[in-house]
């Protein structure tokens, strides 16, 4: 479907330079090391949410505890390691492990039925997974925060901010792989018509149960990473408004396109980072740029840009799913 | 062992759970608006629990600004603004999705209605700011603890009273007026309702407008009894999402016996938790295990339709 030409490879290619290259290039113009900051949570927030692009653009699957996935795999890899003395990569491999043990679960539940189950029910545990960590605080030092070692030995932003641009490019490549691949096709199939996937023989309840679980494990990854990077995590980390801020950067982006939902994330965090004077304000128009994207830009504003850069037609395929009316 | 106190003490239970229908009336009112929006659009709004913030608030700053304003005024202007706040929310953004003019409308609602909930906890948390506020009692009167054992809070009765006679209401509308079946004839076949004469897109509005008026009132009986921020509404949403699908979505009877039955198991399961402060602490995960199980066992809730 997303076949990329010629020139569409040479942008990312460009990008890629760029991104590898711009710590170098920082550091001999001694750019403030806050400005690495905000580029390594730019790049975990792309990650969250071009995995939760995932689900939602691709798999047609609306999760509102994306952030409190993120916050297992967190929390898993801060206790292990303050409890049972787990190192930084056990730690993080435990971490996705359980967020995807969730997913599984979370996903038998609700992916049965409506979709709107999965949106209600994920919203209430991503409330409940707050409320118990900050009673267990004796546990998980709740709202004071939970420390962690430290990815990296070193007191330089530089070494993190390849790690986190590095699991971005591999999760993007992962992702972008597995929509192009035979799964890819088949919760495709289920998100344009359930009926008839699941008539052409597509198990549909398990194709969905599997996006899930791995968008899952890549919020955790995401999650565990970053929570190693800033050394210290709190129950806020997902409030439901943070999860409102991934959503909004990926419909803002494009929900239909991974790369869009993570370049909607990296453009607006930084965006939010210049706008901070402005205060609560900019989180107003924020919503309100989201509801309008929603209206009248369903494709989000980031994707039809892309696609004119990477020279893609919009195949007729995409405009003959369109007629079919989603199921209510 | 507090555990055993439930155990062997029946006035002990009993105020428990009598705390716990009272609250549980507030729960019914709060999931009586959403499964009312429910059942007409067959939408689920996600800015449930900010229009019971934003009711909450406009009977704050009534009482706050205004001395000596009557409390029940208070909570019908809080209704009224809520009703407008929500009808107008209607006409621009979910209209729209009846008419066939946006992509995917199943899709479209759950995020369109998401997105509103996220715009007004901003726009509160800009205007009004992040500290808590509790307005003052409607009614200053004390109650004995019931059975000598179990305080009762007179703000709460209060507020369940105020919330059964709005009950009264919205069942006497729904069931005894012109408007209130055409209400329910669309929710149950929009079709048959259009070929009698009933507009189904005004009936829309009116439902969406009437569920948020009833989570707006929720909220401004509650004022008096919580602290009040912006952010209160998500728990808030949660429980009425709790109260509907067990309930059944779309069902009023299950609306009623879900907010009811949700309250009573809130109250039991913080009271008889062995650690009384992880009881109040984990209230609200009573409700999510509900929730699971329901799931699991009976996805269409009490009085569903079949899914």
């Amino acid at each position: 479907m997303r076949s990329l030409g010629a020139p569409s490879i040479m942008t990312i290619v460009l990008l890629l330079v760029v991104a590898f290259a711009a710590p170098p290039v920082m550091s001999f113009y001694s750019v403030p090391p806050y400005w690495f900051h905000v580029a390594i949570v730019a790049y975990f927030y792309a990650i969250l949410a071009s995995s939760w692009s995932l689900l939602a653009g691709y798999a047609g699957q609306f999760s509102f505890g994306h952030m409190a996935l993120m916050a297992v795999g967190a929390y898993t890899t801060g206790l292990l390691g303050r409890y049972m003395s787990f190192g930084v990569v056990e730690g993080i491999v435990s971490g996705t492990l359980l967020a995807g043990l969730f997913g599984v679960v979370i996903g038998y539940l609700c992916l049965r039925l409506r979709r709107t189950y999965l949106a209600l029910f994920t919203i209430a545990f991503s409330e409940i997974l707050r409320l118990t960590l900050m009673a267990e605080h004796e546990f998980t030092e709740g709202p004071d925060g939970l420390p962690l070692t430290p990815l990296f030995a070193t007191t330089s932003k530089v070494p993190a901010y390849y790690a986190m641009l590095g699991l971005l490019v591999v999760s993007l490549v992962f992702m972008y792989w597995l929509v192009n691949s035979r799964f890819g096709l088949f919760f495709r199939a289920i998100r344009e018509d359930e009926e008839a996937a699941a008539a052409m023989g597509v198990h549909v309840v398990r194709y969905r149960v599997m996006v899930f679980t791995i968008s899952s494990m890549i919020a955790g990854l995401a999650g565990a990473v970053e929570a190693h990077y800033v050394e210290i995590i709190t129950p806020n980390i997902f409030l439901v408004l943070q999860m409102s801020i991934v959503i909004a950067m990926a419909v803002i982006g494009g929900l239909e396109s991974l790369i869009a939902a993570a370049f909607g994330a990296i453009i607006i965090h930084f965006a939010l980072e210049l706008l901070r004077p402005v205060g609560n304000w900019r989180m107003v128009v924020f919503g309100l740029l989201l509801m309008l994207t929603l209206r009248f830009f369903q494709n989000g504003l980031l994707h039809p840009l892309l696609q004119r850069m990477f020279r893609q037609r919009v195949l007729a395929e995409t405009v003959a799913k369109r007629q079919v009316p989603s199921e209510g | 062992m507090i555990f055993d106190v439930c155990v062997e003490s029946f006035p002990y239970v009993a105020g428990l759970i009598i705390n716990g229908l009272v609250i549980g009336v507030i729960y019914a009112l709060m999931g009586l608006g959403l499964t009312l929006i429910f059942s007409v659009l067959g939408v689920v709004s996600f800015a449930h629990g900010e229009h019971y913030m934003i009711g909450g608030f406009v009977a704050y700053f009534l009482l706050k600004w205004i001395d000596g304003f009557p409390p029940l005024l208070a909570v019908v202007f809080a209704g009224v603004a809520t009703f407008v706040i929500g009808a107008v929310f209607d006409r621009l953004f979910l209209r729209p999705m009846h008419s066939g003019r946006v992509e995917r409308p199943a899709e479209y609602a759950i995020l369109v209605t998401f997105g509103f909930s996220f715009f007004l906890q901003y726009l509160t948390l800009a205007v009004i700011g992040p500290f808590p506020m509790k307005a003052q009692r409607f009614l200053d009167w004390r109650i004995k603890p019931l059975f000598g054992t179990v305080a009762m809070y007179s703000t709460r009765v209060v507020a369940a009273l105020i919330a059964i006679v709005l009950i009264s209401i919205v069942l006497w509308f729904m069931y005894r007026t012109w408007t209130g079946r055409g209400l329910r004839a669309v929710s149950q076949d929009k079709d048959a309702a259009a070929v009698t004469g009933i507009n189904s897109l005004n009936m829309s509005t009116l439902a969406f407008g009437l569920g948020t008026m009833l989570a707006g009132m929720s909220g401004a009986t509650l004022v008096q009894v919580f602290s009040w921020v912006f952010d209160v509404g998500v728990p808030a949403s949660a429980k009425s999402f709790v109260v509907i699908v067990l309930g059944g979505m779309g069902s009023i009877p299950g609306a009623m016996l879900g907010g009811l039955m949700i309250g009573t198991l809130e109250s039991l399961g913080a009271g008889c938790f062995p650690d009384p402060n992880r009881g109040m602490a984990y209230k609200d995960a009573f409700g999510l295990l509900v929730f699971a199980l329901v799931l699991l066992f009976r996805p269409q809730g009490f009085f569903g339709r079949k899914l």
